[in-house]
């Protein structure tokens, strides 16, 4: 496999009593969509800052563009190299979008003029206005333009569609699917919308309390996760499955439900020896992925 | 661009502080004629209390127009306003400043080069507060019938400056400690009043004060600059600011 853009081992960060991050691993191979999925507060941000260098591990690995991401020098390369947004769309309230990019042009050597005239167009926006000024959606467009006219090889978008009505989420995927179609980039979003992680994501990691839980690509996902449903005459017997894969089980009456990656056959096979009366074996959508792994864990 | 952020996020504090204080230097020339005139009517004071000796002083001092200036402008107004404009000029406005905090720190720069083009924009600034007033005294001296040489308006100009800046690089490395604008606003101007009131209350410190070398006293009563002081305060400012972008380059976001 060709060298990742980024690559997290182990990563841990500590702000004061709080552990953000408690052992992080994440590989995004060049070229995907990476969707990070993770609850409020599961360390989704945190790990992107500490991809910018706005926050230093405390420990562990982390590379991008095979940078060290935490030392000053590499850290800068790599920005040079990168669009990101901010969740809160960051920009400068008091410039005009066009004194804002006029500001940043000057940053970035590759700065893509052609999409820059491109997005004004399609996202219509006012190049004169304040920034304050605009709407929660005309904001995130013009802060996404910012990022992705930097001619950027990777796109940090920290949820991109925070507060945005279904239209105007609608247009900002559209615009980043169209962007990577048309342009050599790799897209790292994070989320806690699972539909737009599945509507554009090849690739997912799912965060929970500041480790990875979940991750590879969302098609392999898709294929490896069952759930197996065991319906018994009786009271389910106590699950003592030996099959390796098995993520959470759930004993309800009569019913046992495995939710296994991998390995449903012999879960399967396992289950016969307890004589139930039907089994069932379904895939799962990524909503159910993401709801069992981290709900499991809380439990 | 940096500098372009750096003077958007300053400039109306730079532009006050600049007005108020060229209105004050032409305000103070335009105003000896008159003060002279009080000067001459003023009854004996009694010299026997602090007050009486201070205010004796003044009087003494403004029956001449390089005294009078030194007094009323260099010791008093232009200290006062200097020292506010040096904190207010190097609060806030490092990273977050009428927001945008993140995206400055998602750009291809150091946090050191952030930090030096903010300090650099800053005293730029600062010189202009500073020199601006005190070559507009010696330009419009003649307007009253008096004369103050230039090359006394610029030592006295460097003394102010080099001293201020230290004031400017404490209010910019508290400004690294903490993210509002207020808190390093305050820190240092109340580090600033304990330093006045430690001249009040202990004499002999007063030579060695940080605000006695702002007056640029030495300057007026020999006619040479300070060097150990303005080297000492200068050395102060510098590592103050070295501070602040070591402090700023360690910090989280």
């Amino acid at each position: 496999m060709a060298d990742p853009v980024i690559e997290a081992i182990g990563l841990r960060k500590t702000y004061g009593d709080v552990e953000a991050l408690r052992g992080l691993d994440l590989r995004v191979p060049a070229g995907s969509i990476f969707g990070l999925l993770g609850r409020n507060g599961a360390g989704k941000t945190t790990t992107i800052k500490t991809l910018l260098g706005m926050a230093r591990p405390t420990a562990g690995r982390v590379r991008v563009f095979g940078l060290p991401a935490d030392e000053q020098e590499s850290s800068v390369a790599i920005r040079r190299r990168t669009g990101f947004v901010s969740e809160d769309k960051d920009l400068y309230d008091t410039m005009t979008l066009a004194q804002m990019i006029a500001f940043t042009r000057p940053f970035y050597p590759r700065w893509r003029r052609d999409l820059e005239a491109k997005y004004l167009r399609a996202f219509e926006l006012p190049v004169d206005r304040t920034l304050k000024t605009l709407s929660r959606g005309t904001r995130t467009k013009a802060a996404l333009l910012l990022a992705l006219c930097r001619g950027a090889d990777l796109l940090i978008l920290d949820e991109p569609t925070s507060g945005l009505d279904p239209a105007a989420s609608e247009d900002v995927l559209q615009a980043l699917v169209r962007h990577v179609a048309h342009e050599d980039t790799t897209i790292v979003f994070s989320s806690h919308q699972i539909a737009e992680v599945d509507q554009i994501a090849d690739r997912i990691a799912i965060v929970d309390r500041g480790r990875t839980v979940v991750s590879g690509e969302l098609d392999d996902l898709r294929a490896s996760y069952r759930r197996v449903q065991l319906v018994f005459a009786d009271d389910a017997p106590e699950p003592g499955f030996r099959a390796p894969g098995i993520v959470r089980t759930r004993r309800e009456r009569r019913v046992l439900t495995v939710l296994c990656d991998g390995g449903a056959d012999l879960v399967v096979q396992e289950a016969r020896a307890l004589h139930p009366v039907s089994v069932d074996v379904t895939a799962v959508t990524l909503k159910e992925i993401f709801l069992e792994t981290v709900a499991g864990r809380e439990e | 661009m940096l500098w372009y952020k750096a003077w958007l996020d300053t400039r109306w504090r730079f532009t006050i502080g600049l007005a108020l204080l060229v209105c004050g230097a032409w305000l103070t020339v335009l105003g000896y004629p008159r003060v002279t005139r009080l000067v001459a009517a003023a009854p004996a004071i009694d010299t026997s209390t602090d007050l009486g000796r201070r205010l004796s002083e003044i009087v003494s001092l403004s029956r001449g127009f390089r005294g009078y200036l030194w007094a009323q402008w260099f010791r008093q107004t232009a200290l006062e306003m200097g020292t506010l404009f040096a904190v207010l000029l190097g609060s806030g406005g490092l990273v977050s400043h009428g927001g945008g905090d993140l995206y400055t720190l998602s750009l291809p720069v150091s946090r050191t080069r952030l930090l030096f083009t903010r300090a650099a924009v800053g005293l730029v600034e600062l010189f202009l507060i500073v020199f601006v007033p005190a070559l507009l005294i010696a330009a419009t001296a003649p307007a009253v019938g008096e004369s103050y040489g230039f090359g006394a308006a610029l030592a006295q100009a460097v003394c102010l400056f080099v001293a201020a800046s230290a004031f400017f690089g404490l209010a910019l490395l508290l400004s690294t400690s903490y993210s509002d604008v207020w808190r390093p606003m305050l820190i240092a101007l109340a580090v600033a009043f304990v330093v006045g009131l430690a001249q009040i209350r202990y004499p002999p410190f007063v030579s060695y004060s940080i605000l006695t070398l702002m007056t640029g006293e030495t300057v007026f009563r020999t006619g040479h600059l300070p060097w150990a002081g303005l080297a000492a305060a200068a050395a102060l400012s510098t590592s103050l600011i070295g501070t602040a972008a070591a402090n700023l380059t360690r910090r989280d976001y």
